[in-house]
């Protein structure tokens, strides 16, 4: 191109292309290193950011113990583990992984054979995820398994609740299904509890869950379980059942029903037969509720333990007449119709009071409702309404009413304990804690009364055979020989026997229910009422807790004669 | 002068690089360590839950009874009778101590030669 000095203006100055791109270069290195020192001091800026994070990993390893619902330990009250969990291992299985069924079913059912060939063909067929083939198995089962080599076969740790005691407390611990939820007895009552509501929280995982105390001793709830057992056999009895209970703070020491089932195999929890009877199970109490008569007369202050009453003719009610087992026939004084478990006496003492008065004493000991504990296996007592002249004669002695041997029992310990309502509890409870607690039902005299008949009555009563097995342990208690009704009538065959009784009764500690249904005679010289073995099992069971229980037998005749109440010296 | 930073930065670059992957690395395998621990606790937990019942059943009464009464002859036990135990006051008084401050003095004077016996039997005129 060619250029003129015409054209030339004022100078312009024009940098070469070199130049030009040089400079170019030099602006994008610049922006460049702007632009890294940007990146990178963001990239940097966030690591620091990143690193000043405190990460929250509370919800970490959630997915992997959702499946294991655990339940915390259950410890009798000296610490000895009565229910535990248990790591072990279910198998399951992707079937959409499994490449052969055929093989895959014939490698499982080599280990475990009880499996069904064409269940389990059925159940590793098809495009399915996840689904159980046996679960809670033990840890030699998984070794075998896993050594099949089978793909699409899993295993995958789980909770099993273990009772190492076996059926000893079973009605207490009651039992768990396969998902570790409560179905019967205290680990149901758990899960309506609190166990529910932290699991709901997400809180019930892990093992940090506090042990639970009850207030069963192992040692004493085995030597019940084992007694009653032997009263089983040593009867031919059709069932037995057995409760303690502290009288101060209401804790259940021991509570046993026979025939029972086995814990760890839930399945066995539900057959009909093995209801708890002591708190499922309403019976006529028989004699042993003439204690219940006495207690409220004495406390009603229309009758003493002075008083004399007339024996000597049944009381005829319309067609009906009443008269006692082992008539006297003559003029009873009060601690006499108790010692020979007079029906006619009972009668004419619960007269005295009037029957309004024994009926409003029933609501005030309980009998009428459900006793307040934490088993949910109970029953509603039948206890008539209104009591009828005949009604309330024959409740005196304790027929026409049903209620439960755990009724009984907390009966029992209000009248020894120096006449304070106590409700029982499964749970661990110091004396501080049950004092607030107490309801005052009978006064302090007619305790000490109630103690001196029952004490009377293992000494010169229906109550000599079971005085004779726990010699030295002051055992004092009430025999109850209740006839069954058999279709419609009440049977002399068929009857149902209980022993109420309190220990020592120089200074009462426990109070005790024991239930024989349908004994037979054990030899000749035997009968078959309440004293021949609902009282000697009392007597054996004492004879081998009272130790444990730290009382140490005493044989000075002055105990005896200090029960005695002094308007009878 | 861009030539020096460029091969500072490239260097650099390579050194945080490697050490990025350093990192990253020893993270893996430390996570994976601490999957193979928990895996670890997890069956030992299992194993302790096992032994801590295999323990609880050993403790019961119900178990250790029968073992029991199966060795009852050669361990010559039996469950405790009323009579074998017994009371503080069942136990006699200690006895009456000594008179020893009365023992030495009689020594005492045995040794230095004199018999209190002979004072009495010469006032009583007993040869």
């Amino acid at each position: 191109m060619a250029m003129t000095a015409d054209d030339i203006g004022p100078t312009i100055s024009l940098d070469g292309a070199r130049k030009v791109r040089g400079n170019m270069t030099q602006a994008r290195i610049r922006w460049m290193v702007v632009a890294l020192v940007l990146g990178f001091g963001l990239v940097g800026g966030r690591l620091v950011q990143l690193g000043m994070v405190v990460p929250d990993n509370t919800i970490e390893g959630q997915a992997r113990d959702a499946i294991t619902a655990t339940r915390p330990p259950i410890l009798d009250r000296n610490g000895l583990e009565m229910a535990v969990d248990i790591r072990v291992p279910s198998l399951y299985a992707e079937p959409r992984r499994i490449i052969d069924v055929e093989e895959a079913v014939r490698g499982i059912r080599s280990v475990l054979p009880d499996l069904s060939e064409d269940w389990l063909r059925w159940r590793l067929t098809g495009d399915k995820g996840f689904v159980w083939v046996q679960r809670e198995l033990s840890p030699a089962i998984q070794d075998r398994i896993m050594g099949l080599g089978i793909p699409g076969i899993e295993f995958l740790t789980e909770s099993k609740r273990f009772y190492p005691g076996m059926s000893e407390a079973s009605h207490i611990l009651g039992s768990t299904n396969v998902d570790n939820q409560g179905i019967a007895g205290i680990e149901r009552q758990m899960d309506h509890e609190d166990l529910a509501l932290l699991q709901d929280l997400g809180l019930a995982r892990g093992n940090a869950l506090t042990p639970v105390n009850l207030s069963v001793d192992m040692r004493v709830q085995h030597v019940m379980h084992e007694q009653l057992v032997d009263a089983m056999t040593r009867y031919s009895a059709i069932a037995a059942a057995g409760v303690m209970m502290d009288i101060h703070t209401g804790e259940i020491i021991a509570l046993a029903s026979i025939p029972d089932f086995n814990p760890n195999v839930p399945a066995s929890a539900l057959v009909k037969d093995s209801f708890n009877r002591i708190t499922a199970g309403i019976f006529e109490p028989g004699s042993i509720f003439k204690t219940v008569t006495m207690a409220a007369a004495l406390n009603s202050g229309s009758v003493s333990i002075n008083d004399q009453f007339d024996a000597r003719y049944g009381i005829r009610f319309g067609r009906f007449t009443i008269d006692d087992f082992h008539g006297k026939h003559r003029v009873l004084s009060v601690p006499e119709i108790y010692k020979y478990s007079s029906n006619i006496g009972t009668i004419r003492v619960m007269q005295a009071m009037g029957k309004d008065n024994y009926r409003a004493f029933l609501s005030t000991m309980g009998f009428d409702a459900r006793v307040p504990f934490e088993l949910p296996e109970m029953r509603l007592p039948t206890v008539p309404k209104e009591l009828s002249e005949v009604g309330a004669a024959t409740a005196s002695f304790g027929h026409g009413l049903s209620v439960s041997p755990l009724h009984m029992v907390t009966a029992y310990a209000a009248f020894v304990n120096g006449g304070n309502y106590i409700a029982p509890t499964l749970f661990k409870r110091d004396l501080a804690e049950a004092e607030p607690l107490y309801r005052r039902v009978i006064s302090e005299s007619a305790s000490t009364d109630i103690r001196y008949l029952m004490r009377l009555n293992a000494l010169e009563g229906s109550g000599t055979y079971m005085n004779k097995e726990s010699l030295g342990y002051r055992v004092g208690g009430k025999t109850g020989t209740a006839e069954k009704v058999v279709d419609g009538r009440y049977s002399s065959t068929k009857v149902t026997n209980f022993f109420g009784s309190a220990f020592p009764m120089d200074n009462p500690r426990y109070a005790m229910i024991i239930m024989v249904d349908e004994p037979k005679r054990e030899n000749e010289r035997m009968g078959t009422t309440a004293g021949f073995n609902a009282g000697m099992v009392t007597g054996r069971i004492v004879q081998r807790v009272a130790p444990m229980l730290g009382i140490a037998p005493d044989f000075a005749p002055m105990i005896d004669e200090n029960l005695v109440p002094p308007e009878l010296r | 002068m861009f030539r020096n930073l460029n091969i500072i930065l490239i260097f650099t670059s390579i050194i945080v690089l490697s050490s990025v992957y350093a990192l990253k690395f020893s993270i893996e395998n430390t996570a994976s360590q601490r999957t193979a621990l928990i895996a670890l606790i997890d069956s030992q937990e299992g194993d302790l839950s096992l032994l801590k019942a295999d323990e609880a059943v050993l403790n019961q009464p119900g178990h250790i009874e029968p073992i029991i009464k199966r060795h009852q002859l050669a361990l010559a036990v039996e469950p405790v009778k009323q009579e074998q135990f017994g009371s503080f006051t069942a136990i006699p008084m200690r006895p009456a101590k000594p008179n020893s401050a009365a023992m030495d003095s009689l020594f005492l004077s045995l040794e230095s030669g004199i018999d209190p016996i002979d004072a009495i039997l010469e006032l009583e005129g007993i040869e």
